[in-house]
């Protein structure tokens, strides 16, 4: 019974640290590593990152993820960004990939690389909003690519416009959908508005 | 010698007068208590059980009642989901005001945080809009607004507390005082401070204390903010 407790006890502790090792593997290697300034942002750019970060998964209040097409850590709880999780959450998705900085006055660019935990000042509805000097309200019939569509709860990005109705859009949508593009109706939908960012250079 | 004396007393008066000069001075540079004014001069009432507080002042009023001061915050596209005689909480601090509101499902509540617009974009009094989705009546997360600054230009951090069960006034720590919100017309309470609000990271701390209507203590926690969504 003795080394039936002990083998259990053991057993426990493995376990454990097997599961605090594979958390603590993707969350190691996320930085606070300064952000390099550019002078060029294009929409094609732009959307090649957006892109690239599919797949890599949603976290409430993130913004760190790598490029092996995994969610590392996915259904963490929501309202908690202290989970570490992989990837962005809608707002510091489009924070990054819009290349902005913390400090809401400057509107320069700023590339964020994927591994930079960076959320950014804005939620959702301060970008529907255009809060912060690199942002601004757009009506959503000229919303082109790479611009975006926010409500008070979410915004996603322009991926390709679509003919019929909807776009594809790109965004970390949520825990268990995670970040890629999706066909959205958000352009005729009377709780988003049309926000883009000054200072695209082509 | 007379002369001397006299020297010596008016230097000595002088010492005097100096170093009653000198408290006084420092007295005034180090009167880091309690404020006596409100965000627009009003006086600032104290809550007896918490010695040295501030109560920020808070009023339930209709839409219709604040006309241009709540339609000026509001999203042209928002404007609809909010009933015409909604009600409304708006709290006029030390340093930061604000409104707040539900929607017209009770599916969510929206603030509009006063202060000023660093990117210059939206003119006084408000400077931020957050919106908190409320799932089984609760919401998911406090709606950190890091966007705004005080009148100093330091940076303000507003969130909702979900007021705890008997709890009447919400405490939270400004440093050198203690700022008290009174629970009004049972929405969460929008608190502001500019303590240990950390911009850059997005990210804010607030040292909540809740009181029940006699003023007993009921809970004390750290809220840790982030802003996100």
């Amino acid at each position: 019974m003795k080394a039936f407790l002990v083998c259990a006890g053991v057993g426990l502790v493995l376990a454990a640290a097997t599961g605090a090792q594979a958390y603590h593997r993707f969350w190691a290697s996320c930085n606070y590593d300064a952000p390099t300034f550019m002078t060029t942002m294009t929409r094609d750019a732009v959307q090649d990152y957006a892109n690239a970060a599919r797949y890599e998964g949603y976290q409430w209040g993130g913004g760190c993820w790598n490029y092996d097409d995994v969610d590392s850590y996915p259904n963490d709880a929501l309202g908690d960004s202290s989970t570490h999780g992989e990837g962005g959450d809608c707002s510091g998705f489009v924070f990054k990939t819009w290349r902005e900085s913390q400090d809401t006055w400057r509107d320069g660019r700023y590339y964020w690389r994927a591994l930079r935990n960076a959320h950014g000042p804005y939620s959702a509805s301060a970008f529907k909003y255009g809060n912060g000097a690199p942002n601004h309200v757009i009506s959503k019939s000229s919303a082109a690519t790479m611009d975006a569509f926010a409500s008070d709860w979410h915004i996603g990005m322009v991926f390709y416009r679509s003919l019929y109705g909807g776009d594809q859009i790109v965004e970390a949508k949520c825990e268990t959908c995670g970040t890629n593009i999706f066909y959205r109706t958000y352009r005729s939908d009377s709780s988003y508005g049309g926000v883009a960012r000054w200072g695209w250079t082509g | 010698m007379g002369l001397d004396r006299l020297r010596r007393t008016s230097k000595s008066g002088a010492r005097a007068a100096g170093a009653a000069l000198l408290v006084a001075v420092l007295a005034g540079c180090g009167s880091h208590g309690r404020p006596k004014r409100l965000l627009y001069g009003e006086a600032a009432a104290e809550f007896r059980p918490v010695a040295g507080s501030v109560i920020s002042q808070g009023r339930v009023l209709r839409r219709t009642t604040l006309g241009r001061r709540l339609e000026s915050c509001l999203f042209p596209g928002d404007r609809a989901a909010i009933p015409a005689d909604a009600v409304v909480v708006e709290r006029i601090g030390v340093s930061g005001e604000s409104l707040t509101f539900a929607n017209r499902r009770h599916t969510g509540i929206y603030a509009c945080d006063g202060g000023v617009d660093p990117a210059g974009e939206r003119p006084l009094p408000w400077c931020g809009t957050a919106f908190g989705r409320l799932v089984d009546g609760r919401l998911l997360d406090p709606r950190l607004d890091v966007l705004c600054q005080d009148r100093k230009g330091h940076s303000l951090g507003y969130a909702f507390v979900e007021p705890v069960a008997g709890a009447r006034w919400i405490g939270v720590d400004q440093g050198s005082y203690t700022e008290i919100y009174e629970v009004l017309a049972g929405l969460p309470v929008r608190v502001a401070s500019a303590r240990n609000v950390r911009a850059d990271e997005a990210k804010a701390e607030f040292d909540v204390t809740q009181y029940d209507v006699h003023g007993r203590e009921l809970v004390t926690a750290k809220l840790e903010a982030a802003v996100a969504g």
